[in-house]
């Protein structure tokens, strides 16, 4: 068969360049190689009841009226109605660095601003300039990367503050150790503190099989479980894929969001380049608990980032898992959300792949080690947020391995490779690259991810 | 078409865009953009409906033409004078 542009993935930013292209032609095919859709941010079912998986908070919250904020101006790219959707905010979050310093920070950036002339007096002026600076940036250039931690310690000359305002931007999208490039920084500042988080109305499934229903009415359409074996091209000319079951289909265009190295290892010629520098692997659990203990736990804190060391290491730990610093969500603490029998916390923490896969081969052995880790997880956070561990009635966790069975991402590595190919050209006349390597991240990143590359480089050609 | 026409073709698109556009100030001299909060997506998307539309395929280096109402109606209208 043929089809004018196909797609590999059907994540967000797969699922968001599907639908870009569909409004003006239907003539789209997405390739999904599990047997759902989300990459990611998806959901299995566990005991009868749905467990969303990736998703803690979706970022760049914006009110409707606010006509040029990243998510509304991806949703009339998608045409859709921001008004058909319901979405909860955030109630407050925290940066929680023990025996240090804590900053609480929510939707309303004055919160923020407040924490900070209370607690970093010496850096209140510095840290306004900053956000200045933040807000006038232009960060979709493509420049060579450039240390946002080095700008920020050179701007707020106070190595604490400095670690503490990196350590939710790098947890939800750095690709960097200990680092995050300057540009990718400030979208991140927007997306997080300036904008703010909110989840959406009922579970991720619904929010996805919403995109997925918008899509095919636009006459798109979708295979589930087709996993490309080969991209075939000649040169620099891509003219489709071979699928694993041997099948082909042709296109005049294709769009990889399956990572660049993914993407390199369907086709025949080597790689142009080589991606440099450490993946970053994640271990998350998911506790689950009933109502009635909800109330000795913390009800006004949406997402918890807390760090115990001295310094902040956002880096591939030696061990299976380093637990000194990580994220913690409480998913049932968004806005006006209707009480449930169940809530849950989840945990997320950096995690070392290669420890992981040598375990892989012994499943009892990793069996333990996960459970293992997960026990230690609790009894780390319960330092934060109070005892829960006894109340625990179903809990999960996802290795790097997990993750990377799951969703493909080499080496489990959520946000990919540390360096981004930010205008989506790999070298091919007619395959480009959206999604995660492309260096969009979050949510409302890749989707715009998938937008914006569907714009510069598909649109034009159909 | 006429340019009236065309003129309420280029509106219906952009309400289509965005539905919570005001057009009751609009000044056809003055740039779509500042005007009605567009940016460069959107306006990405008046030049996409004139093709699904009209078949119309509008080269990059004209899209400045697009800039108001009036220069719309003006660069639109030899190329719809036969719809």
């Amino acid at each position: 068969m043929h089809t004018s542009l196909l797609i590999i993935g059907g994540g967000l930013s797969g699922l968001a360049a599907a639908i870009r292209l569909a409004r003006f032609n239907p003539d789209v095919l997405i390739l999904e190689k599990h047997s759902r859709v989300g990459g990611l941010n998806s959901w299995y079912y566990r005991h009868n009841s749905l467990f969303e998986t990736g998703l803690h908070a979706i970022t760049n919250f914006a009110p409707p009226e606010d006509k040029n904020a990243p998510l509304n101006r991806l949703f009339r790219q998608l045409k859709l109605r921001r008004k058909d959707f319901d979405f909860h905010e955030q109630l407050a979050s925290e940066i929680c660095f023990t025996n240090q310093e804590t900053l609480r920070f929510s939707n309303d950036f004055d919160l923020l601003l407040h924490e900070i002339s209370s607690k970093f007096p010496g850096c209140t002026s510095q840290f306004i300039r900053l956000v200045e600076t933040i807000k006038e940036h232009d960060p979709f250039q493509t420049t060579p990367f450039r240390s946002a931690r080095s700008y920020l310690t050179g701007t707020l000359n106070n190595p604490l503050l400095v670690d503490m305002l990196l350590c939710p931007l790098m947890y939800y999208g750095s690709s960097v150790e200990n680092d995050m490039d300057f540009n990718q920084f400030v979208i991140m500042f927007r997306a997080i503190f300036l904008e703010g988080m909110f989840r959406p109305h009922g579970s991720i499934k619904d929010f996805l099989d919403r995109l997925l229903n918008h899509y095919q009415n636009f006459g798109g359409k979708i295979r589930m479980q087709a996993q490309v074996a080969k991209i075939i091209h000649q040169g620099n000319k891509v003219q489709g894929v071979e699928l694993t079951d041997g099948e082909v289909i042709e296109c005049d265009a294709l769009l990889s969001t399956i990572g660049l190295e993914e993407t390199f290892a369907c086709l025949d010629t080597p790689p142009l380049r080589k991606t440099q520098g450490v993946r970053l692997g994640f271990v998350e659990s998911i506790f689950r608990l009933p109502a009635d203990c909800r109330e000795s736990l913390p009800t006004d804190k949406t997402i918890i980032f807390y760090n115990s060391r001295e310094q902040l290491l956002y880096q591939r730990p030696q061990s299976l898992v380093d637990l000194a610093s990580g994220v913690i969500c409480f998913p049932a603490n968004f806005q006006s959300l209707a009480p449930q029998p169940h809530f849950e916390i989840r945990t997320t923490h950096l995690a070392n792949y290669s420890s992981w896969k040598s375990l892989a081969g012994d499943k009892t052995a990793y069996n333990t080690a996960k459970s293992t880790i997960a026990r230690q997880s609790k009894t780390t956070v319960e330092k934060i947020i109070g005892n829960f561990t006894q109340h625990v009635v179903y809990e999960d966790t996802f290795t790097p391995l997990t993750i990377e069975r799951f969703t493909a991402k080499k080496e489990g590595a959520i946000y990919g490779c540390p360096d981004k190919i930010k205008d989506g050209i790999i070298g091919y006349d007619n395959l480009f690259l959206a999604g995660t390597d492309q260096g969009f991240l979050g949510i409302v990143g890749s989707m715009l991810s998938g937008v914006s590359i569907v714009n510069q480089h598909i649109l034009s050609r159909l | 078409m006429t340019r009236d026409e065309i003129k309420d073709l280029i509106l219906e698109i952009i309400k289509d865009i965005d539905e919570d556009a005001d057009f009751n100030t609009l000044q056809s001299d003055l740039p779509l953009r500042d005007q009605l909060d567009l940016d460069s997506m959107d306006f990405l998307d008046i030049v996409m409906e004139l093709r699904k539309r009209h078949k119309l395929q509008i080269p990059e280096e004209d899209y400045p033409q697009l800039a108001s109402l009036s220069s719309c109606v003006n660069y639109l209208e030899p190329l719809l004078k036969n719809i």
